[in-house]
């Protein structure tokens, strides 16, 4: 089991109110899965990412990705692992401006401590698989929305992470960008790579082999396309 | 990765050259300001000790000490003042000394119809040679001068140009008298003095011809003396003539060796309390003393001068402070999307901080440069409108530039830290999603 989480709390405290984002919530992810976690805001979404990539800890309950207990684990090395085993894709594409595809891809490399010709040439491998390798030097303002969501990918498999997760890697896009990002996910998933996209849209979310529903912090429906249903049932 | 911190920290400086620009002049003027102040304090220095030195080293003062009513009543009859034969003495007892007597007294000289009113030195020949000051023309006075107490001159440069013109004086008479002639403003002056006790040296009034033996170099004014308008005639003419008597106001000696001139000191103490029966009426300065009193009163600009420098600084590093804690906030996210890409909370703190270092390091070699020049700007200003302070040189010291480099970079350091300390804390998922 790559994740698992297990009777999660998440509990944030505003003043008098406390706000209970996260309810007692139970998923398991297998290494490998497209799911799409669907929801509308308010549902928890954000704080599910935020704590399943280490980047907050549960208000109690267990989480454990690919074997490591992360709310055991001090800061220092839920940052090794964000950078290791996590890649981020966010709605925005948080890419750093006057700096170069190239070099926005090879940051979190920089913190991995790799090379500088190792930084390189890994960011050129990867902005090679997304289609980029025309646009390694142009800026971030010189891309477009798409292209930018590209570079984006690529920065998020630059350290060859176990899990990619996305916070709606389609919605500052068009139709037609946006398809493009699905297809790069699709061809990854072929590949065998997990991926989590967080979502409000259930057309995306139609595009993953599985879609976990939530509302106000609790799993409501959590079901399987097809192929990945008929495996369960036959137990492979 | 250090080098790739230092190349961002660069491009954000760039990208906001007006920012950084104003940042960075609170250290530029601070840093300019340490270099210049101490700059100008050791070239006052260099001046003072130099002014001091060039009337001579190693040189001892020794003068009478002012007795009160009732130490003179006590001491009555006894060999008291300063004399001529001391100096003999001392000449005799400790033959490595030089000694040059001086007796001073207001006179005017007169050659033709010009004349000039001013102090007559009687010295002796030892004189030029301790107070490093020689004859342009012809000699100065000779021990023959002083033994046959021959009527000799020798003119300042500005005194014979005004007695002389362009001619040259050698071997020509002048009139020299003693005070200056009865009547006006000095009469007055004569009463007061005589209310006061002391004895009128003005009211003698002589006349006698001399010849001038020799022109001294041009000096300039050293310490509120213009040495240029000296008039020197032999000590032993002076007592004579003018004087009547063998007191004398002063005595300079010069000792061989600097390290021995508080062993002189206190032999030449002993000595002359000796020779004045027991009764201790001298004072016996060392040309170190005032060396060393300059020495405190520049500590006291060094540490007033410096305080306001080091002010200024702080003042700067405060600016860095504001702007860094300015940039914190404007690059939340950025530091947020670091943290989650897998920067370290050292990662980030190292960055904000390499960041006001930068800040303060190009600041302060822009402050070194604009010190340098804002130093010799002053140095030219002082050669121009003081006089006499012409070798007044802003003098720059190694040891300067590098305390004013390490103070810029240390208020880089101090005053980047609370911001970077703050950056490196934010929370990555909140940074993430700041507005």
């Amino acid at each position: 089991m790559l994740i698992t989480l297990s009777h999660i709390n998440k509990i944030y405290t505003t003043g008098e109110v406390a706000v209970h984002a996260l309810d007692d919530l139970n998923i398991e992810i297998e290494q490998g899965e497209f799911v799409a976690i669907i929801g509308q805001s308010g549902s928890g979404k954000t704080t599910l990412l935020d704590i399943v990539g280490c980047l907050s800890y549960p208000t109690n309950g267990d989480y454990w990705l690919n074997g490591a207990h992360i709310n055991n684990l001090p800061d220092s090395e839920l940052t090794t692992i964000r950078n290791r085993q996590i890649g981020f894709i966010f709605q925005t594409f948080h890419l750093l401006p006057r700096k170069s595809a190239l070099e926005n891809v090879q940051l979190p490399l920089m913190y991995a401590g790799a090379t500088r010709t190792q930084q390189h040439d890994r960011a050129a491998e990867v902005l090679t698989m997304v289609g980029l390798q025309d646009r390694l030097n142009h800026h971030s303002n010189q891309l477009s929305g798409g292209q930018q969501q590209r570079v984006a990918i690529a920065r998020a498999l630059a350290n060859r992470p176990a899990l990619l997760l996305a916070d709606e890697p389609t919605g500052n896009l068009d139709s037609q960008s946006g398809n493009e990002i699905l297809l790069i996910f699709e061809e990854l998933h072929r590949q065998n790579q997990t991926i989590i996209i967080i979502t409000h849209d259930p057309l995306i979310a139609q595009r993953a082999d599985r879609r976990i529903t939530l509302l106000d912090g609790r799993v409501v429906t959590d079901e399987f396309t097809e192929p990945r249903a008929q495996a369960v049932l036959q137990g492979i | 990765m250090l080098g790739a911190i230092f190349r961002d920290s660069l491009k954000n400086l760039s990208s906001n050259l007006l920012r950084s620009g104003l940042t960075m002049l609170g250290v530029i003027i601070g840093v300019a300001s340490v270099i210049a102040m101490m700059a100008i304090v050791e070239g006052g220095q260099v001046w003072l000790v130099s002014s001091i030195e060039r009337l001579g080293t190693n040189l001892l003062f020794v003068w009478k000490k002012r007795l009160t009513v009732e130490e003179k009543r006590m001491f009555a009859g006894r060999n008291l003042q300063l004399r001529y034969d001391d100096a003999l003495a001392i000449r005799e007892r400790f033959p490595e000394l030089q000694v040059a007597p001086i007796i001073e007294i207001d006179g005017q000289v007169k050659a033709g119809e010009r004349d000039y009113s001013g102090r007559i030195t009687g010295t002796s020949q030892e004189y030029g040679e301790i107070r490093n000051f020689f004859p342009g023309k012809g000699r100065f006075l000779t021990t023959a001068d002083l033994h046959e107490w021959r009527r000799s001159v020798v003119l300042g440069k500005t005194i014979a140009e005004v007695l002389f013109g362009t001619q040259s004086p050698i071997g020509k008479e002048i009139k020299i008298f003693m005070g200056v002639k009865k009547g006006g403003k000095d009469k007055q002056q004569e009463e007061t003095n005589k209310q006061k006790g002391e004895k009128n040296e003005k009211e003698i009034v002589g006349e006698y011809r001399f010849v001038v033996i020799g022109v001294m170099q041009p000096k300039g004014e050293v310490y509120g003396q213009d040495y240029d308008e000296k008039i020197f005639i032999p000590a032993t003419t002076l007592l004579r003539y003018f004087k009547g008597n063998n007191k004398i106001g002063q005595m300079i000696i010069h000792v061989p060796d600097r390290n021995r001139m508080d062993e002189f000191t206190q032999k030449l103490h002993q000595f002359l309390v000796q020779r004045h029966d027991g009764v201790d009426d001298i004072r016996i300065r060392n040309q170190g003393e005032f060396l060393s009193a300059v020495e405190q009163t520049l500590w006291t600009f060094r540490i007033v001068l410096g305080g306001i420098a080091i002010v200024a600084l702080l003042v700067g590093g405060i600016g860095i402070m504001n702007i860094m804690l300015v940039t914190v906030t404007e690059r939340t996210r950025e530091i947020g999307l670091r943290k989650a890409i897998g920067a370290r909370r050292e990662d980030i703190l190292l960055q904000f901080l390499i960041e006001s270092t930068t800040i303060s390091v190009i600041g302060g070699c822009v402050g070194i440069v604009l010190g340098i020049f804002a130093a010799y700007g002053f140095g030219n200003l002082v050669a121009e409108s003081m006089p006499g302070g012409g070798d007044w040189g802003a003098v720059i010291k190694p040891t300067a530039i590098a305390i004013a480099f390490v103070f810029a970079v240390a208020v880089g350091i101090g005053f980047g830290l609370f911001p970077a300390i703050k950056a490196s804390k934010l929370d990555p998922a909140e940074a993430l999603r700041y507005q």
